[in-house]
């Protein structure tokens, strides 16, 4: 580089190298950064799953038309180790919340922790089409490996999905194309408007619960959901 | 000193700039986490945080890397100083506040477990290394430098 030599240059020299090197890192770095700014916005064209809504953050949606009943949006991401014990604990519940209609649930699948997480919230999404995304939630928090091995593949997630009894090619061919990629980062967006800052975050009707206690126990979560 | 000072001068570029740097790569690849690490702070609208979530690694690697070099040392050790004393005075805000945040300073970042959030490091750090940044631009005459060196040692460029 002749750095050396340059550094006894007298003053008043060209400085072309320096100025050309201030002007390739500054550009560059521009040349990346307005992209990805882009890429943050939500994506109104993108490919949605049947049961999402825009008007719920992009999540999924169940219950969506039942009247009177608490709303409990839960940002998770299905590779986080702490979602995987609040499904533990919790899971059941909520999934007796869908079926039995006591309550409106909302899946927002955030992403935030690698491209595996990427991949299994498309992979839901796929899913969900199928009409079989608590099958599927259940079966990834069941074999969730360690986050970002690259252990789940999307081959991989094919085959989750049939261990969670989705045998269709329509969902093969949807999780290995990545369909619903684009609709993944609107999920991202709209969980940071939403000033989502952790996994898992429950709202029931629009308001955090308390994070010190009603997370990780039973009786109390179940309490903060019917207080509504 | 002086004799010295041209070293000096390099291992710090290579100090702060490299933490920088690495810290701007870290934050690169997880945008979203670094996105939330800044709406924890609860500082910021939210907006405005989101903003800065992607907008801040973007910063961090440019001047890391001028720093390195050795270009417009002055203000990218200006720009740099400038985000040291923004991050000592987050973290110092969150820990007065009992905010239970990671300060996602080299990636990561969000609420943690109340209790196990840890500020005086952090904080200590940074300070370190805005003392390097103010080294620098109060003296950036500096060995293997692209920056143009003048013979009285005071550097006027950048």
């Amino acid at each position: 580089m002749g750095m050396e030599r340059m550094a006894n240059q007298k003053p008043g020299k060209d400085n072309f190298t320096r100025n050309l090197v201030i002007a390739v890192v500054v550009g560059v770095v521009l040349l990346m950064l307005v992209p990805t700014l882009i890429s943050k916005k939500t994506n109104t064209s993108a490919k949605v799953p049947s049961s999402v809504s825009a008007s719920h953050g992009y999540g999924i949606v169940f219950n969506g038309d039942v009247q009177g009943v608490p709303v409990v949006d839960i940002y998770e991401d299905f590779q986080c180790p702490i979602c995987q014990q609040f499904e533990k604990l919790n899971g059941d519940y909520i999934e007796s919340l869908v079926t039995n209609k006591k309550a409106t649930v909302v899946y927002h699948t955030l992403s935030f922790i690698g491209p595996d997480s990427i991949r299994a919230a498309n992979a839901g999404a796929c899913a969900a089409d199928q009409g079989k995304f608590l099958n599927f939630h259940k079966a990834a928090y069941a074999n969730q490996p360690q986050e970002n091995t690259g252990v789940w593949s999307n081959d991989a997630l094919v085959v989750l999905g049939a261990a969670a009894g989705i045998s269709s090619n329509k969902f093969d061919t949807c999780v290995r194309g990545g369909q619903y990629q684009d609709w993944v980062s609107n999920v991202a967006a709209a969980g940071a408007k939403a000033n989502v800052n952790a996994t898992p975050t429950v709202f029931v009707n629009g308001k955090e619960i308390d994070r010190k206690t009603e997370y990780f126990s039973a009786d109390k979560f179940k309490a903060a959901v019917e207080r509504g | 000193m002086k004799k010295y000072q041209g070293w000096i001068a390099l291992a710090a570029r290579l100090i702060l700039g490299g933490v920088l740097f690495a810290a701007g790569l870290l934050k690169y690849q997880h945008l979203d986490k670094s996105q939330m690490a800044v709406r924890a702070y609860e500082l910021l609208p939210i907006s405005l945080a989101n903003f800065m979530g992607v907008v801040l690694p973007f910063v961090e690697i440019a001047v890391g890397i001028l720093l390195i070099l050795g270009a417009a040392i002055r203000i990218s050790s200006l720009v740099g100083g400038i985000l040291m004393l923004m991050f000592i005075t987050g973290i110092s805000q969150a820990w007065a506040r009992g905010l239970s945040i990671d300060c996602g300073c080299f990636g990561g970042g969000g609420q943690v477990a109340p209790g196990t959030a840890s500020y005086l490091p952090e904080i200590l750090r940074d300070a370190a290394l805005a003392l390097l940044a103010i080294y620098l631009f109060r003296y950036p005459q500096s060995k293997f430098a692209l920056d143009r060196q003048s013979a009285d040692g005071d550097g006027k460029n950048g």
